[in-house]
């Protein structure tokens, strides 16, 4: 069976993009449009992985991040962050997070800063998803 | 009432990095949300003879506003802040009523808006027209007429222009949340010209105890809860007194309550607190009678 992978992403154009690349390499695409919608999916599909941007309405990817790797259930899911927020930013924004009194939370699996390219994209997913 | 999630809208051309700074000292009041809002405008994008809808033209403007965006939240991100952005496309005024539903947010942030004349002289500023419709405070900024800069925090001395009304408690309720980024407040009332001009100066007299005295309850309250606060008494035209208190106390933002009313009664009765949105050099914070 493919295996399903979320993306949470509020560009259309990314999603598509996404989407394309998705089903070209045999997985099942699920989209989001923003962290808040994302997090339903999570708990409704439960994804072999997510694709997460992090600048988005309602519930932002660095929010939805920290939520997810707090979480029991869905710790374990993997995460590639894709993104035009810098690495730096997202680690230092899990920090501070982390600060305010929550348990230290693991890096992503991957981080890509957008623009990627397709090829990139799928060599990400196929290393982590085999 | 609390004010823990804001609503910064930008159109980049009035609206700036500074402004988003000074609004830092609300995190000692507890914010710690920031929503942005850039609204591209249909003419921007719109259908054009042989060109058609400008697709094209749209996928810049919202990639332009999203890369702005993103260096605006890294800053805060870092801090530990929750931000989340909106890029829309149509009318500023419903787009920001919208995302202050969808959002929830204590607070709207936004520059004076002008319109082209004649559209103004008919339907008012699209300030005034966000602030007949919203039931959420809005704190305006109009930086660019004088030096061009936004103070490092506008809340430091606030001027509450109080005048009884429904909108006066909300407005004390709200000054109380804002607890720990305010330095000083100025408490000022201005009894009407039209309110004296009749009356003997017996009656003067005791218009003007009975309003020194509401006066110095509204600072008690504050004062109870560790604000700095004075309380002043002005008489003449509203708007003139209250430019004057804010001259003479130094006031780094006017906070005054408002009616929502039909544009028809605005036009012709006027409320001062919507004229001083329009008119102050510094930012005015409105909050309607029916804020919650």
């Amino acid at each position: 069976m493919a295996k399903k992978v979320l993306n949470v992403e509020d560009d259309a154009d990314i999603r598509t993009f996404v989407t394309t690349v998705l089903e070209e390499n045999g997985y099942t695409p699920i989209m989001a449009i923003d962290g808040a919608e994302g997090m339903e999916k999570v708990k409704k599909e439960r994804p072999d992985l997510i694709i997460l941007d992090i600048l988005m309405p309602r519930e932002s990817g660095i929010k939805m991040y920290h939520e997810l790797k707090l979480d029991p259930s869905f710790k374990d899911i993997p995460i590639v962050m894709l993104s035009g927020v810098s690495k730096r930013t997202f680690l230092r924004s899990q920090a501070a997070l982390t600060e305010f009194g929550d348990e230290t939370v693991p890096e992503p699996q991957a981080y890509l800063e957008k623009p990627v390219e397709p090829e990139d994209l799928a060599e990400t997913l196929k290393k982590i998803l085999g | 009432m609390k004010v823990s999630k804001i609503l910064f809208v930008s159109e980049f051309e009035e609206l700036w990095l500074d402004a988003l700074q000074s609004l830092m000292a609300l995190r000692k009041a507890g914010m710690n949300n920031v929503v942005f809002l850039h609204v591209i405008s249909r003419d921007k994008v719109a259908m054009r003879r042989g060109a058609g809808y400008l697709k094209q033209e749209e996928r810049k403007l919202k990639e332009i506003a999203d890369i702005r965006f993103i260096d605006w939240a890294e800053t805060l991100f870092e801090e530990g802040m929750e931000v989340v952005a909106h890029i829309a496309i149509g009318n500023i005024v419903p787009k920001i009523l919208s995302v202050a539903e969808i959002e929830g947010v204590d607070l709207i942030i936004t520059a004076r808006r002008k319109r082209a004349k004649l559209e103004e002289l008919y339907a008012g500023s699209e300030t005034s027209d966000l602030l007949r419709r919203t039931v959420k405070p809005v704190l305006i900024y109009n930086y660019l007429s004088q030096s061009g800069k936004v103070g490092e925090n506008p809340f430091e001395r606030l001027l509450l222009g109080l005048d009884w009304s429904v909108s006066s408690e909300k407005i004390l309720d709200y000054v109380l949340a804002l607890k720990g980024a305010v330095k000083r407040v100025d408490i000022v009332h201005v009894v009407g010209e039209k309110d004296v001009a009749k009356i003997s100066r017996m009656e003067v007299h005791k218009l003007e105890r009975s309003n020194k005295k509401r006066l110095d309850e509204v600072c008690d309250i504050l004062v109870n809860e560790r604000f700095d606060a004075r309380p002043h008494l002005y008489i003449g035209k509203v708007e003139e007194q209250i430019q004057k208190a804010a001259s003479e106390h130094r006031t780094t933002m006017l906070v005054l309550g408002a009616k929502r009313r039909s544009i028809w009664k605005e036009k012709w009765s006027g409320s001062a607190a919507h004229s001083l949105a329009d008119k102050s050099d510094l930012p005015v914070l409105i909050v309607p009678a029916e804020v919650k």
